[in-house]
């Protein structure tokens, strides 16, 4: 009776291909059968002798699966790296997709914040989802060894080499918010503003005739300069030719608010009944030119310090 | 200090191409998996058997080994063989691997110098 041995082969011979199951058996039991002989020869206890030698033999199935020639990983060091990249690619935006749309589609049906909760389960089961599948997959090709042509790795694949960062994330994400609250005011102003007529009507502060055109165009270029601070900071540094950018941005939005400062069209003409201070030419001559003097002093200041970071920047 | 552990798995990689090299030689007097085991432990390859019964039959089913089974004694034993072609292998082997001493000897002449 070799209970121990019988048991160990059993184990082992479970996962070897059946076709050459028996003659592993046959092998697998005369080596073991040696190798115990040559330790009781030695003067062991047969069964201590047993044990050791199956100790020694390792774990079945590791023995097993070199039998078969068979790879112990899930996903092996050739498909790894693409396998990470698509689940990162898919991770990146399906979840948050299919959340979204949940969440829409919820509120649309009136659940107010209560859309929240299925938008995020929703997500949640997509991710699961989508890592199961794609991890799946990676596993049979890599256990398939159907040869898939990966592209050949080339130079011209290398990231750019990361900027040294001199413009902080804060000061982007303070631009960015600035713009926006600028771009969100313009509408705002239109609907409600601090100035009421006697009826209790709302009196913009900007003359509605400006919407034709100057106002959307303001918007336009606000909407631009957002875009330039997003490609500043990936940018990560100032350039001449960001300078240059950030000075035709400034212009395109200062000069003309200075115009129609001076031109006296910038503000509401019925301002002027419901403030006597506004309705008087000279007072409103003085407004416009103190609003066009502040403009370009903001602007002119900005692009002199812009300037000296950018020569600071270029040259070092 | 040399940590035991890094000596260790320098040592495994240096030796693991080696034990095809020490098998296709030491088979060209045939013999079953244990007797060789021994016969490469006396020579001064220590193979850990669960590695050495599976490389037999890679080899073989590379046709670089035959086998035959031997009955005559108390359990049957498969013998294995150096076949023809193990043999050519062997030779580009065994040239690969001067060819490895001879430049390492003359890198540390080179450095010594």
């Amino acid at each position: 009776m070799n209970t121990l041995t019988n048991r160990y082969l059993a184990a082992t011979l479970r996962s070897v291909p059946a076709q050459r199951r028996d003659e592993i058996a046959t092998e697998l039991r005369a080596s073991i059968d040696d190798m115990i002989e040559g330790r009781t020869d030695g003067g062991a206890d047969p069964a201590t002798a047993e044990r050791e030698v199956l100790t020694e033999l390792g774990n079945p199935d590791v023995l097993a699966a070199r039998y078969a020639d068979r790879r112990l990983q899930l996903i092996g060091p050739t498909y790894y790296l693409l396998w990470l990249r698509l689940l990162k690619l898919l991770l990146s935006f399906i979840p948050a997709l299919v959340g979204t749309i949940v969440t829409v589609v919820e509120a649309a049906e009136g659940k107010g914040f209560g859309a929240i909760g299925p938008g995020i389960v929703a997500a949640i089961q997509v991710a699961v989802q989508i890592a199961f599948w794609l991890t799946l997959t990676f596993a049979i090709i890599e256990r398939t060894q159907t040869a898939v042509d990966l592209p050949e790795w080339t130079v011209d694949q290398l990231p750019d080499a990361p900027a040294h960062r001199r413009i902080p994330l804060a000061d982007t994400i303070a631009s960015v918010v600035m713009l926006v609250l600028t771009i969100g005011y313009l509408p705002f102003q239109h609907y409600n503003s601090w100035v009421h007529e006697t009826d209790g009507g709302n009196i913009p502060i900007l003359d509605p005739a400006l919407w034709s055109f100057w106002l959307p165009a303001l918007i336009v270029v606000l909407v631009a300069s957002v875009i330039f601070e997003v490609v500043k900071y990936r940018i990560g540094r100032w350039t001449w030719a960001l300078f240059g950018t950030k000075l035709l941005l400034d212009l395109a939005f200062t000069v003309p608010v200075a115009w129609l400062a001076l031109s006296d069209r910038l503000l509401n003409p019925a301002l002027a009944e419901r403030l006597s201070w506004v309705a008087e030419a000279d007072n409103r001559h003085s407004l416009g030119l103190a609003i066009a003097v502040g403009a370009v002093a903001i602007v002119v200041w900005d692009l002199v310090d812009t300037a000296r970071k950018t020569r600071q920047q270029t040259t070092s | 200090m040399v940590s035991e552990d890094v000596l260790r798995t320098h040592l495994q990689e240096l030796r693991r191409g080696t034990v095809v090299v020490a098998s296709l030689v030491a088979l060209r007097r045939p013999d079953y998996g244990y007797a060789l085991l021994q016969r490469l432990t006396d020579h001064g390859f220590p193979v850990d058997a669960n590695t050495l019964y599976p490389l037999l039959r890679r080899l073989e089913d590379q046709g670089l080994l035959t086998s035959e089974w031997n009955t005559e004694e108390n359990r049957p034993r498969k013998f294995y063989r150096t076949s023809d072609e193990g043999e050519s292998m062997l030779s580009r082997l065994l040239d690969d691997l001067a060819t490895v001493q001879a430049s390492i000897a003359g890198l540390i002449q080179g450095v010594n110098r």
